[in-house]
């Protein structure tokens, strides 16, 4: 995932790169899904997680269209 | 075993910023450094970790990465690198601790400074491209 300016220099960056043009996320939204998405990564605990339990995380950001989906 | 692995290799990355050898992990684990290896693929293959590509080197524990990427996180003294745009802000997360973050803009090839201060993004310009929708993350990791 990398950063840009804007949406419209992603447009152009895909186009000129020729790779996939996917979804763009506010740093806000992403901030939010940072913290639900890593706050066990240290945990001893932590030994991934199911399909069910990456599709929650998602919509609990509001993220729930296909392109965030696994099943 | 592989599960304590997994754990001691996130906090030599934490303490450290770079993840520890086969060798290091042999030692502190008192296996021969083939069970070490074996460990490591296993992680990968379970995607607790990722290797450098054919090698048992790790390069990726998410959201820490090896090697010197466009995302460096400032966490007091230590400084991170970040595996992708996303990991600037997981590695805050996953230490629940402040950061200065710098990044650069893909298109502009511009710095910029992120600051996470009491645990709240500061106003920030920018947006995260993530190309691949998330049932394909797993099919080129580095490009993803």
């Amino acid at each position: 995932m990398l950063l840009f300016r804007s949406e419209e220099n992603i447009d152009r960056w895909c186009a000129e790169t020729k790779m996939p043009r996917g979804v763009a996320l506010g740093l806000d939204q992403l901030w939010q899904l940072s913290k639900l998405w890593y706050s066990d990564r240290l945990s001893p605990d932590f030994a991934g997680r199911t399909a069910a339990q990456v599709e929650a995380i998602f919509e609990k950001v509001g993220l729930t269209a296909t392109f965030w989906r696994l099943s | 075993m592989d599960l304590g692995i997994r754990h001691f290799v996130y906090r030599h990355f934490v303490a450290e910023a770079r993840p520890p050898t086969v060798d290091e992990i042999a030692r502190e684990f008192n296996l021969a450094r083939t069970e070490a290896e074996a460990a490591v693929e296993r992680l990968h293959q379970h995607h607790l970790l990722f290797l450098e590509p054919g090698t048992t080197d790790i390069r990726i524990a998410n959201p820490f990465s090896a090697i010197p990427t466009d995302y460096q996180v400032r966490v007091g003294p230590r400084a991170y690198w970040a595996n992708c745009a996303w990991d600037m802000l997981g590695i805050p997360a996953a230490l629940h601790t402040d950061a200065v973050i710098e990044a650069v803009y893909t298109d502009t090839r511009e710095w910029t400074t992120i600051t996470i201060s009491s645990g709240e993004l500061q106003p920030a310009a920018g947006v995260v491209h993530f190309p691949l929708p998330v049932r394909q993350w797993y099919d080129d990791l580095i490009l993803t």
